[in-house]
């Protein structure tokens, strides 16, 4: 690389931001527990208040005995759609990068709409193929929707800008994985390698960042804490031998932090029961949003109200339009246009016929 | 034949569907009229005059039009035809024009044709520098002036009105027109001498040059042959002829040197000049503006290959096709190191962290994600 001849302006005393905490994942998706269930509550709050009110519209008096779901039981959904995440990104060979945007695509959505007005079967398709997208895994729609039962190319596009704009399109997201890697390389450097390091201890260790993918986990701690969780939860010695390493005055990593996560992957890292799940998604075709619902009495008034207002703007730019034209040309006066003359010299037509 | 040729004018040449007459191959299009070949028009010719008097012959590409009133195009032919005789009413707007009016197209656009012709009128008339006004403001609603002035003219727009403007500015201003015509007149005298006296100055240094070789040559010649005489006629040593000749001709070619270098400075002086530019250095550029911590001092990168089972792949390529899109695996390594050591010690928030319920401009007042 040629050195620059000119050094960059000197920063004196001024605190470098890291690069970590100038990435959209730390300033805009990073919460604490507290304030996430606070998220949740509201927003679930919020959407069963709409609902109902779509649905006295409809038909008064029906909405008392609607059994609206919880906060909790729209993680616990969210959850078991993850794990068909993992499914489909298996049968489809994409690599890890694709399914772990994909399930946190999902999860962030999910902390800005409600299960009860979009689906998380739909949804879920559209994030997974939004993220081999941004993870430069890209596939086409055909191939996309082929490989999936019963699934049209529509279904995964009707909802792609609103994922896009749920997501605040921010897309690039840090993962645990590749911190694993990170952690598997430095290692090797420590100054006492008595320990073989055995690709098991990262199978294992991988197997723990995706249980980790099905907990709160990233929401609420950085991907190198929980890869380093996940690493300790397969080889301790060497965890915390590394961890030593890196602890100094001008860092200091405090070990709880990693006993914390290790103990939610261990608690809340399990794929959902289904039973539970079938459960919630029956209630869930109850209380759906009847806006949101194709055919319904509620989608066609906010279709037909969409459409007026479309409408309205239409002939109002229709009449400024004729205004305009009444009232002489919008333009200006024309350059009188010379004649035509009998041969037309803009036609550049130059074969015979 | 000759004899045909010479009146193949009256004649008129039918043009066939499948290829054109020789002598119109490139003037005409396809869109020329198909003339069938009846004997109407074997005599009466092809295209119809827009008039609907008259036929002409081949629709020429080099139109002539009329003073920027009409914007007609009316080919050579027709001039010659209607205008030979005087003064005449144009055939399509009547107007009386002369043959003097009609000036040759530079242009395709008939109307960049009109627009250039009364620029070039306008601008024989306002001709005030920058030097005759007091601000750089009062010389921008100068040229304001003439542009809309222009513009009006252009666009026909209260033509009769603009024209009497024009004539008020000419009037008002006809000392100071004279005074700018005089100026640009000298100006472009005074650059035409100019280049005059360097071409001038050229031929002269050629001229020097060829004489200068010239003498050269001469000097040679004789150079050889008083070397011998001298071995003809002396009883010295040879050696010692050739060499106090060879000594003459030294000092001589040097002597030349010198003066020919002398005028050769002057032409490198003028190169200088022109190479030296006054520009302002450029601001040095700085590539990368932002100044990251990048946890540099929390890891350092073993310098030796780490055991990685998923370089392997790219490791033991040996064609290094992985690698030609400039996939450097150090780098790779880096940055998995560096994603493992980022935000190692941030503490996770704690506490309700006043996080706004997300309200997404996209939304509306039920909460409901408006889909734009």
């Amino acid at each position: 690389m040629a050195t620059l001849a000119i050094e960059p302006p000197q920063e004196n005393k001024a605190k470098k931001l890291p690069i970590y905490e100038a990435s959209t994942q730390f300033r805009n998706w990073r919460f604490s527990f507290e304030s996430l269930a606070k998220v949740r509550g509201s927003m679930n709050a919020v959407a069963v208040a709409a609902i109902r009110k779509k649905i006295e519209a409809d038909e008064p008096g029906s909405s008392s005995d609607i059994p609206f779901l919880t906060a909790d039981e729209e993680v616990l959904l969210v959850k078991h759609y993850i794990t068909m995440i993992s499914r489909l990104s298996g049968g489809f060979k994409f690599p890890e990068e694709v399914e772990a945007t994909g399930i946190t695509y999902l999860k962030r959505f999910y902390l800005k709409n409600t299960v009860m007005d979009w689906h998380p079967k739909n949804i879920m398709l559209t994030a997974l193929f939004l993220a081999t997208k941004t993870s430069n895994a890209p596939l086409s729609l055909e191939g996309y929707t082929r490989l999936i039962p019963k699934t049209a190319p529509s279904d995964v596009l009707d909802n792609e800008f609103l994922v896009a704009q749920s997501l605040s399109f921010e897309f690039s997201v840090w993962h645990a994985h590749r911190a694993l890697w990170g952690i598997w390389l430095d290692v090797q450097t420590l100054p006492d390698s008595t320990v073989k390091l055995s690709p098991d201890i990262y199978n294992s260790a991988l197997s723990h960042i995706r249980a980790s993918r099905l907990t709160d986990a990233e929401f609420v701690y950085t991907p190198s804490q929980i890869a380093l969780a996940a690493f300790s939860l397969a080889a301790p010695e060497v965890a915390a031998r590394w961890l030593e390493s890196k602890n100094s005055a001008a860092h200091t990593i405090s070990p709880n932090v990693i006993e914390e996560i290790k103990t939610l992957i261990q608690t809340q890292g399990h794929p959902t029961n289904v039973e539970a799940v079938r459960e919630v998604d029956r209630r869930l075709r109850l209380c759906k949003n009847p806006e949101k619902v194709p055919g319904s009495k509620a989608y066609m008034a906010k279709k037909a109200a969409e459409e007026k207002k479309a409408e309205e703007k239409r002939l109002k730019k229709a009449e400024t339009l004729q205004k305009a034209m009444d009232e002489g040309d919008p333009f200006g006066s024309e350059i009188p246009k010379s004649r035509v003359g009998l041969v037309d010299y803009e036609d550049d037509d130059d074969d015979d016929d | 034949m000759a004899a045909a040729r010479t009146g193949g004018w009256l004649q008129g040449k039918t043009v066939r569907r499948s290829g054109l007459a020789s002598s119109s191959t490139s003037a005409t299009r396809s869109s020329t009229p198909q003339i069938q070949s009846t004997s109407a028009t074997i005599f009466g010719g092809g295209v119809k005059d827009p008039s609907g008097r008259t036929s002409e012959y081949f629709v020429c590409r080099d139109f002539i039009f009329a003073l920027y009133s009409a914007l007609t195009p009316v080919c050579e032919s027709c001039i010659d035809r209607l205008f030979t005789l005087g003064p005449a009413p144009c055939p399509i707007c009547n107007k009386t024009l002369r043959k003097l009016a009609f000036t040759p197209q530079t242009f395709e656009d008939l109307t960049v044709e009109k627009e250039v012709a009364v620029r070039r009128r306008i601008a024989k008339d306002f001709n005030k520098r920058r030097e005759d006004f007091p601000n750089l403001r009062a010389y921008n609603d100068h040229l304001e002036q003439v542009e809309e002035l222009t513009f009006n003219l252009i666009n026909d727009i209260d033509v009769p009105e603009t024209e009497a403007r024009i004539q008020k500015y000419k009037a008002e201003n006809a000392a100071l027109i004279e005074l700018n015509l005089q100026r640009e007149e000298a100006y472009a005298r005074a650059l035409k001498e100019q280049e005059e006296g360097e071409r001038r100055e050229r031929e002269a240094r050629a001229l020097e040059l060829r004489q200068e070789e010239e003498a050269e040559r001469e000097e040679k010649e004789k150079d050889r042959r008083s070397i011998i005489d001298k071995l003809e006629t002396s009883d010295k040593d040879a050696t010692k002829v050739i060499a106090r000749a060879k000594a003459h001709a030294l000092k001589r070619t040097n002597a030349r040197n010198v003066s020919t270098s002398a005028m050769q400075s002057s032409a490198q002086l003028l190169r200088s000049r022109a190479a030296q530019s006054f520009d302002i250095p450029d601001v040095p550029h700085v590539p990368l503006q932002d100044d990251y911590y990048a946890y540099e001092d929390m890891f350092e990168l073993k310098p030796e290959m780490y055991d990685d089972v998923f370089s392997e792949a790219v490791r033991k390529d040996r064609e290094g096709i992985m690698r030609a899109g400039g996939y450097i695996l150090e780098e790779a390594w880096e940055r998995a190191i560096r994603c493992a050591v980022a935000g190692l010690d941030l503490a996770p928030l704690v506490g309700l962290v006043d996080v706004p319920i997300p309200r997404l401009p996209g939304l509306d007042d039920s909460g409901d994600v408006v889909m734009a």
